[in-house]
Parts: C-alpha cells; sequence; structure tokens
C-alpha cells in the first residue's frame, strides 16, 4: 500500500511519486497521513513537510498553501517548496539570522506584516535543512 | 565613429536627394531606415546641406548618376560603410535567434507551471461549492470605497525590443490619467529597469517601490511583489491593485493590457478594468512552432475539467480558512503569470524588431553594393578613358 505525493510549486514539481505515509504541517496542527485515508482537504502553514519512503525520511520546505487527499491521492501546492537536499544550512541560518534584524526593526502594521512572513519562511527553510543533516530517520 | 559618420552623412544625403526627386530606388533605403535619417539631421545639421548640394552639382554634370542617390561617398567610404552595415546586420540576426531560442524558454516555463495552476482552479471551484451558501468574509476579497489604487507596472529590463516598453508604460500614464479625473489617489510598483528608471526621473509620479526580475521570472520574486501587494492592502493603504503588464497575443502581436488583481473575487475570475471578467477555468497557452522554416505561435484555450468534490471531503479547518490560503496562492500564480508573459512579450518584440532591422541591413547593403559597383566602374572607365587618351597623344 502506498501514497502517491505530488509536491507542485508554480515553476515546477518539487515531488512526484509513491511514499509510504507523509506528514503535513497544517494550520491546525500536524496531520499524519497513512494510505487508505479519508478525502480531507487542509490549508497548509509555513512548515516542513515529512515525506517516508520505505524507512528514509525526507524533509521539505513548504511557504503556505494547501493539500488535497483523495482516493490515496495526495496532491500539495504550494507557493514554494525546497527539499532539505536543496539547502545550504549556513545560507538558511544567515537568512534567519537577517529576519530576525527586520523583525525587531519592524515598526508600523505593514512592515511588521511583512517581516513576519519573512521570519516564519527562513525559520522553515533552516528546520528543514538542520533537522535533515542531524539524522536520517529522526522527527 | 569614422564610418558612422560616414553613414549619416550618406543618409542624409540619400534623404535629401530622396525629397527632390520621385526616383522610388533612392526613396527606400530612407523610408526603411527613419532612425539614420533622424540622426543625420539631428547631429549634422551642416553636413545635411552639404551633400545636398554636391549632389545637385552631380547631377547637373552626370545626370545618369540620379538612380544611386548616394553620391557623396569616396569607393573607400562606400567599402567601409558596407563592412559596418554587414557586421551590424550579423549582429541583429544573431539577436534574433537569441531572442527566439529565449520565447522557447519563457514557454518552457509556462508549462511547467501548468499542473499547478489547473490543480489549484480544480480546489477553488470545489471549495467555492461548499461555500456558496456562506457569506464568506476574506480581507483579499473584501471590497472597500476606493480611495487608492496601487498599479502594478510590469516593463522589460533592456531596450532595442521595438516599442515594447513604451507601449506599457503610456498605457500606464493613460490608466494614471485616468484614475487623476477620477479623483482618486495611485501609487506605481515598478517592475523591470526600464520603467524603473523612467518612473525614477518623474517626480511628480509616487513610487511605492520598484523591482526587478530579470529574465526567467520565479516564485520568489513573484512573492516579493505579492508580499507588497498584499501588506498594502491588507493594511488599508490602498483598496485597489491593478496590474498592468502586455500579454503575449502571438509572436507579432502584443497588447498592453489592465488586471485588476485585488479585491480578488471569490469565484476566482479575472476582471480587466471595463469589467469583462474571464473565467479562472479557462486558460490560454500560446506554443511556438515553426512552419515551413518560419517561427508561429499557436494559441490554445485550454478549458480545465471541474469536478465535483468527493461527498466525503472532509474540511480539516473552515472552509473559509482554506479559502482564506488558497487565494494568495491564486493571487501569486497571477502574478507569476504576468511576468511570464512579459518576458515572452519582451523577447517576441525584440525578435520582430530584430528582424526588421536584418531586412533594413540587407537592403542597405543591397543598394550601398550596387552604388559602390557602378562607383568603380565608372572610375575604371575614366581611367581607361585617360589612358587611351593619352596613347592617343
Amino acid at each position: 500500500m502506498s501514497l502517491n505525493l505530488r509536491v507542485m510549486t508554480p515553476i515546477r514539481t518539487v515531488w512526484d511519486g509513491q511514499v509510504q505515509e507523509v506528514i503535513l504541517p497544517t494550520n491546525s496542527g500536524q496531520v499524519g497521513i497513512l494510505p487508505k485515508h479519508a478525502s480531507l482537504l487542509t490549508a497548509l502553514d509555513i512548515g516542513v513537510l515529512r515525506v517516508r519512503t520505505n524507512t528514509q525520511w525526507v524533509r521539505i520546505a513548504l511557504m503556505g498553501g494547501f493539500a488535497k487527499i483523495e482516493s490515496d491521492r495526495v496532491t500539495i501546492l504550494v507557493n514554494e517548496g525546497e527539499k532539505a537536499s536543496e539547502i545550504d544550512p549556513q545560507e538558511a541560518q544567515k537568512t534567519l539570522e537577517f529576519a530576525q534584524l527586520g523583525l525587531n526593526k519592524a515598526d508600523g502594521p505593514r512592515q511588521k506584516i511583512e517581516a513576519k512572513l519573512a521570519f516564519r519562511r527562513a525559520k522553515a527553510r533552516l528546520e528543514a535543512a538542520t533537522q535533515a543533516s542531524s539524522s536520517g530517520t529522526s522527527l | 565613429m569614422a564610418s558612422t559618420t560616414a553613414c549619416a552623412s550618406a543618409m542624409s544625403a540619400a534623404s535629401a536627394f530622396a525629397g527632390r526627386t520621385t526616383d522610388a530606388r533612392s526613396q527606400r533605403p530612407c523610408a526603411s531606415l527613419p532612425s539614420f535619417e533622424g540622426l543625420a539631421s539631428a547631429r549634422l545639421p551642416t553636413l545635411r546641406h552639404a551633400p545636398q548640394q554636391l549632389s545637385t552639382a552631380h547631377s547637373k554634370a552626370l545626370p545618369q548618376q540620379r538612380k544611386g542617390g548616394i553620391r557623396c561617398a569616396s569607393l573607400k567610404e562606400l567599402s567601409d560603410r558596407i563592412a559596418s552595415v554587414k557586421n551590424t546586420q550579423k549582429i541583429t540576426d544573431a539577436m534574433k535567434l537569441v531572442a527566439a531560442a529565449k520565447v522557447r524558454r519563457a514557454q518552457e516555463a509556462v508549462v511547467n507551471g501548468r499542473p499547478f495552476s489547473e490543480n489549484l482552479v480544480k480546489v477553488l471551484f470545489g471549495v467555492n461549492q461548499q461555500l456558496q451558501v456562506e457569506d464568506v468574509d476574506i480581507p483579499l476579497t473584501q471590497i472597500r470605497p476606493v480611495k487608492k489604487v496601487a498599479l502594478v507596472v510590469i516593463t522589460g529590463d533592456r531596450g532595442l525590443c521595438g516599442g515594447f516598453n513604451n507601449f506599457i508604460i503610456k498605457a500606464a500614464e493613460k490608466r494614471m490619467r485616468e484614475l487623476k479625473s477620477l479623483g482618486l489617489e495611485y501609487t506605481i510598483i515598478s517592475v523591470g529597469k526600464k520603467g524603473n528608471s523612467y518612473f525614477g526621473r518623474r517626480d511628480y509620479i509616487p513610487v511605492e517601490s520598484t523591482a526587478e526580475c530579470g529574465q526567467t521570472p520565479t516564485t520568489k520574486e513573484a512573492q516579493a511583489i505579492v508580499d507588497e501587494i498584499f501588506s498594502l492592502f491588507i493594511s488599508e493603504e490602498v483598496d485597489k491593485v491593478e496590474l498592468l503588464y502586455t500579454k503575449f497575443v502571438s509572436l507579432i502581436t502584443t497588447e498592453p493590457v489592465i488586471h485588476t488583481l485585488l479585491p480578488l473575487s471569490p469565484q476566482g475570475e479575472v476582471c480587466d478594468i471595463d469589467g469583462k471578467c474571464v473565467d479562472a477555468a479557462e486558460d490560454e497557452m500560446f506554443r511556438l512552432t515553426t512552419k515551413e522554416g518560419k517561427f508561429s505561435v499557436e494559441r490554445e484555450m485550454v478549458r480545465t475539467e471541474t469536478p465535483d468534490f468527493d461527498a466525503n471531503m472532509i474540511f480539516e479547518q473552515d472552509p473559509v480558512q482554506i479559502l482564506d490560503a488558497l487565494l494568495p496562492l491564486y493571487m501569486n500564480s497571477q502574478v507569476l503569470r504576468a511576468l511570464q508573459e512579459s518576458i515572452a512579450s519582451e523577447l517576441a518584440s525584440r525578435m520582430n524588431a530584430m528582424n526588421n532591422a536584418s531586412d533594413n541591413a540587407r537592403d542597405l547593403k543591397k543598394s550601398l553594393t550596387t552604388v559602390y559597383n557602378r562607383n568603380r566602374q565608372a572610375k575604371i572607365t575614366g581611367e581607361i578613358l585617360e589612358i587611351v587618351a593619352g596613347a592617343n597623344a
């Protein structure tokens, strides 16, 4: 039994293939999906998507979107998605620090919204990148 | 530069001459190269008259020389000029091919984004059906009385592409005047170097921010623009956002269009300023093909099927919340699409402009070579006559 997972962004398809398990970063917390899951539609937050193929876990940083599960097909549409292997942890760390600075400096409602979004994106990328480099299977 | 001056003087002579005669052959190079003529008249006002007198003198002495039109240059100048025209033609030919190759790449980018937009539309429709009974309140669809409008103007980064940048800037100017006459405030978000410098030079145009997107627009760039628009709209600094970009119709036709981006309609319709709306499920896509060795474009309408959701579909969150997550995605793909279309249009315009330039260069080279050969022959004949006369004496 397996799931057919497709992760799509406006410019490319990040993942297209069979997987055993998926953990989604939804707006209302993490949701694990196994084969034969009921049909489900959920909004995805900025966060890390975890995918299991056999015993291998792969992390993908997602920048907000939604997921649809229908008869063992998982369709994920996001603005941007990066596999952990594509992210440079040091670069991600720097981006996060930069975003943190921006968040501290931001004043006015507009700047705050922008800075907050940038910060959360940077955090998700770093999370995906560093966990992947520390160990293969842990969550 | 020396050869250019020679060209300019030769051209101005030709144009001045053409004005005095109805000879079609002498008129042709001038008519096809207005920029040369303009250059000559602006920079060399004195030279423009000098060769004219020269050519009148010549035409009196040698009436048969009339046909050439370009008569003032020496053989050396002519051959230099032919060489320079030849070089220019090579450059414009190469630029045309580069642009053609890039149009292909731009098209690939659109094709790669298709699965995404198709699925997005499917879900948008499904969620909408669930929402039809409810009264939705989503920030991005909020219709407020309009006081200030943000115009997102997408231009190119480079010139040498015909009227491409001019057309879109003109469209923006027109829209600004319209808004002003309606008593509305506006602000510009400029994308692309050409627009940035145009609006940057004009202090009276309020510019919110500028951005550049390069030759291959990615989600990152679209995201940056969307973030800007999003925060402007949510913080109620502007009440409407309009997108001005060049729509890619075919390789020869591109047209500037204005689309309302925000407030979004929850049905996922795209509306232009006249209130005409296009269903999001109807999607057009262009494809560059080759027909008998020439480039051509096929534009096909694709209607995405919008099947109903599984009746037992669970909504993890409130449908309103899901729509809230969906619409920014939709907005992003709209902006990205506009960027891609704009790039494709720019490349198509450049292809056209370079094609015309190459054709002009070919014509010019041909007429110059004719003049060169005639002059050379006249010179040889003259020399033979001199020798024969000398021998006779």
